[in-house]
């Protein structure tokens, strides 16, 4: 198989290997990060992109799907945009570049880029498993980022918002958040898009010291014609507690994971998914949980609408260790299919060792109930009005659950705004 | 109730061997030397006096089988099969097909009894059996008995062995013969399209209700011996059949393959119930020995209105790959699989279900009870998926595990794949121990742990034997005793 998968080679994986060729020179790093990013390469080489045969892509053959990338070098430079919430601290990421450090009081910045070049992140540009090709290939391209360190007992009042905007061309950024004890904030990591077609790929990873609170909001409005390969690695230390956001309403091939150990006892994850997919967007989300101690909970909630001929996946796996008695973990998928065009395809799956826990996942897909929709109507509510309703009802219920309001509400406008146009 | 108590009994009444079918048969068989070849199939074609078009279908999938590759992706592990290293046939002497009842070997009748399946069809009528039953006997290769054929006969049923079909009705086998499950459908169901050796054929043809139960009985005596059984069942429009399947082995170091492939064909308003209760021998304590059950089956429910429903008590087997499945083609069409899988020592079993909707208006239900304990890993995975054209299809699925002891593990990998606006999936699925409370309650009124454990076991798969006949009810309750037997403390 590797062997015929070398023999032939697609466009885009020759593609990528080419940008790799013409811009390593140009790649910030040690010697290490260099070796390392060699190596990556190397394996990219060997393994390529993931087909369905690989479990973990099973509903997004990356193989199939990613047919060329663009030039590697970014597009033409985008401009700052305005935070979702105004007054938020913007930390930009303009085509892949680190803008310039910012003070913000309890929060420690710097560029990514010093730490490849200071021998402090090699380690982390290891890929996750054998089939994680967004680390692999981040890990081999990233060229600048933030490096975050969110200061012992600190709890800045603003929302600190990561901007990454694109378009076109290639760029691949990382963000890496260290908070330490004791420490809260909300942070919200924003991909933007243009025009014109981009690859953009996203690492961000988040180690939570004890009893810290954080809340992290993925927005992704990529352009309609742009690739987002994403992930977000979080580990959660004693008592800490993490809320995790992820709307995705935008790009034509995106793939989000989330990869989370809850390694403190203790410790709750929440994960609150909105994804709205239209077009011809072929959208992923990948949750991989890993429960490896006594008394830890979790609860993931995941919504979809489905349009035209968008295709969706949820993938989400729980995984409770032998030790990890009385885990609690619950985790739903619900899904509007609206579109006879249009699939939706999930795989909610449990791998669980421990014999003291509760875990239940439900998943269900369907239309919107023409009992509500004639409850509306009984009540002279037109069916387009009411369909819109139910739709809103049915998503932004889990923004409902921000304790930040002023935050829930601009969230709220981007959803309605993309249904307004939508549906 | 009284089949709960049934089971308290049986459990108490199990010394240390846990697996009562554990015995060997001597008799003298009829053997192919070991190993996979052309000549072989060619062997056993000959050997059952098939046509010639029969043994080039075999080659066929010989000829392709050897392209294809292990599928790894079950969560089961086992160490590589050597396929030279197993026998393709093997025949109790003197029995080259069925024949009349007089003519069967007694140690064989004896073996059967000692199974408690009487073959002697005035003493299932004289006996304590409440209902009458058909059955095929399929021991190691080749079904050496067939019962009630002629009361069968009378009501138009066709119930033989598929050798015997094949050389009786070779058109309605060729016409029905892989039309389900193709030769090429994966690597175990290809091996068993080259060389399967016995198993049912059954027809029920337009508006019959079939006047009986039919079942077959499989039993794997001989060593080093894979079993590769085949069985077709096909109801004609507005038939009606009932079938039942059970499997035992003799108790040994090394592991056996049983690698079956079953196919139904249901037509316009036809009904097809098929029941399994599967107790292969499942390997010792120290998960030494037993049977890798690798197993095709599938279910075509090709007419209007037609339904198939498959129930399966999975306790024996080392490991165990199977995934009875539904292929909801005929508007209307409904698919059902409830399944209780116990798993004990060190047995893992793969097993779930496909509901693949194609049909408009089309229905399935999915319940599936997962018990592990010991060491066992226990895995549900299913698939539910609604085609483009599948309007109003329609699933419930829940799956339910649940663990004893903190050695062992239980997995839940469902597919769910709607392409289809009106289509409406709900899937749920929990795991958890058996509740403190409920042991509690048990233990305060002084019934012993490992009774309790069977008494909440049996409620917790109440809804699955609910569905089984219940001639297998009670059965399927017993083994349940059995396979938890010893998994606690």
């Amino acid at each position: 198989m590797n062997m015929q998968a070398k023999i032939q080679r697609t466009p885009a994986e020759q593609g990528l290997m080419d940008a790799f060729d013409a811009l390593v020179s140009e790649l910030p790093g040690d010697s290490a990060v260099t070796a390392r990013r060699d190596r990556l390469m190397a394996d990219f080489g060997d393994k390529g992109l993931p087909s369905r045969r690989i479990e973990a892509w099973h509903y997004t053959d990356l193989r199939t799907l990613l047919r060329a990338v663009p030039d590697h070098l970014p597009g033409e430079t985008a401009d700052e945009i305005d935070p979702v919430l105004a007054g938020s601290h913007v930390l930009p990421l303009i085509g892949g570049r680190y803008v310039e450090p910012r003070e913000i009081e309890g929060l420690k910045v710097a560029s990514f880029r010093d730490a490849l070049s200071g021998g402090t992140a090699t380690e982390s540009l290891a890929p996750l498993r054998e089939d994680d090709v967004i680390g692999r290939l981040n890990g081999a391209f990233v060229m600048d980022g933030y490096t975050l360190t969110l200061a012992a007992g600190s709890a800045p009042e603003k929302i600190m918002e990561l901007q990454s905007v694109q378009n076109g061309g290639q760029a691949h950024g990382r963000f890496r958040l260290e908070a330490e004890a004791g420490s809260r904030a909300t942070f919200l990591e924003r991909h933007a898009g243009g025009e014109a077609s981009g690859l953009t790929s996203s690492v961000s990873e988040i180690d939570l010291a004890e009893g810290v609170e954080l809340v992290w909001i993925i927005v992704q409005e990529r352009g309609l014609e742009d690739t987002h390969l994403a992930q977000l690695r979080a580990k959660l230390a004693a008592d800490a507690k993490l809320t995790v956001y992820v709307i995705n309403m935008g790009g034509k091939l995106v793939r989000q994971e989330v990869d989370v150990m809850v390694e403190g006892e203790g410790a709750h994850f929440d994960l609150r998914s909105i994804n709205l997919l239209a077009g011809q967007s072929h959208t992923d989300l990948t949750l991989t949980l890993g429960h490896v101690v006594p008394n830890t909970t979790s609860e993931e909630i995941v919504r979809n609408v489905v349009l035209d001929r968008a295709r969706g996946a949820f993938q989400g796996q729980i995984r409770v260790a032998r030790e990890a008695q009385k885990t609690d973990a619950q985790m739903s998928c619900n899904s509007l299919l609206l579109s006879d065009d249009g699939e939706f395809d999930a795989k909610p799956e449990l791998e669980i060792f421990a014999d003291d826990v509760v875990c239940a996942h439900g998943a269900t897909v369907d239309d919107l109930d023409p009992v509500h929709l004639f409850y509306l109507a009984a009540r002279g509510v037109p069916e387009k009005i009411a369909r819109a309703l139910l739709i809103k009802g049915f998503v932004e219920e889990l923004l409902d659950e921000l304790d930040d309001e002023a935050l829930s509400d601009a969230l709220r406008e981007r959803v309605e705004n993309w249904l307004d146009a939508h549906v | 109730m009284p089949a709960v108590q049934e089971t308290i009994d049986q459990v108490r009444s199990i010394d240390v061997d846990q697996y009562k079918y554990g015995f060997e048969t001597m008799i003298e068989t009829d053997k192919a030397p070991k190993g996979l070849s052309e000549d072989i199939i060619r062997f056993i074609s000959a050997k059952k006096d098939e046509p010639e078009w029969m043994l080039e279908w075999r080659l066929a999938a010989y000829e392709r089988w050897l392209t294809m590759e292990e599928p790894d992706w079950a969560r089961v592990e086992y160490p590589k099969i050597d396929f030279n290293d197993i026998y393709y046939y093997a025949a109790p002497k003197g029995t080259s097909g069925p024949k009349t009842i007089d003519e069967v070997d007694p140690e064989l009748l004896a073996t059967y009894e000692k199974l408690g399946i009487p073959l002697r069809e005035q003493e299932i009528l004289a006996g304590v059996q409440q209902s009458k039953i058909a059955v095929d006997a399929v021991f190691d290769s080749v079904s050496v008995v067939t019962t009630f054929k002629k009361e069968l006969a009378a009501a138009g049923v066709i119930f033989m062995s598929i050798s015997e079909a094949i050389r009786e009705y070779p058109e309605l086998v060729k016409k029905y013969l892989g039309s389900v499950v193709p030769q090429s459908d994966n690597y175990y169901a290809t091996l068993n399209s080259a060389v399967f050796t016995d198993g049912s054929f059954v027809f029920v043809p337009k508006g019959v209700r079939c006047p009986m139960e039919l079942s077959t009985y499989f039993r794997i005596n001989e060593k080093n011996t894979g079993q590769f059984e085949r069985t077709l069942i096909i109801a004609e429009e507005g038939a009606y059949v009932s079938y039942l399947e059970g499997c035992t082995a003799p108790q040994r170091d090394e592991n056996q393959l049983h690698a079956a492939v079953v196919e139904l064909v249901a037509l316009d308003d036809a009904e097809i119930k098929y029941s399994t209760v599967q107790n292969w021998f499942p390997g010792d304590k120290e998960g030494k020995g037993g049977i890798y059950n690798f197993v095709t089956k599938r279910g075509d429910c090709r007419g209007d209105r037609s339904k198939i429903s498959w129930t399966q008590v999975e306790t024996g087997s080392a490991i165990t790959w199977k995934y009875p499945s539904c292929i909801l083609r005929g508007d209307e069409s409904q698919g059902e699989f409830y399944s209780i899988a116990v798993s004990n020592g060190y047995q893992q079993i793969d097993s779930g279900t496909k509901m693949i909707h194609l049909g408009k208006n089309t229905s399935s239900r999915i319940i599936s009870k997962g018990i592990s304990a010991g060491n066992s890993n226990n895995t549900y995975r299913g698939q539910v998926s609604a085609h483009r054209k599948a309007a109003n299809a329609r699933n419930f699925t829940q799956c339910d595990s649940l663990l004893i002891g903190d050695r062992c593990g239980a997995h839940t990998v469902p597919y769910i794949e709607a392409k289809n606006a009106s289509a409406q999936f709900e899937h749920e699925a929990t795991t958890s121990k058996i509740s403190e409370d409920q042991l509690f309650y048990c233990l305060a009124r002084g019934i012993p742990e490992e009774e309790a454990i069977a008494l909440i076991v049996n409620g917790f798969v109440k809804d699955v034997i609910q569905q089984l006949p219940m001639e297998f009810a009670v059965e399927a309750q017993k083994l349940i005793g059995i396979s938890l037997e010893g998994s606690v403390g």
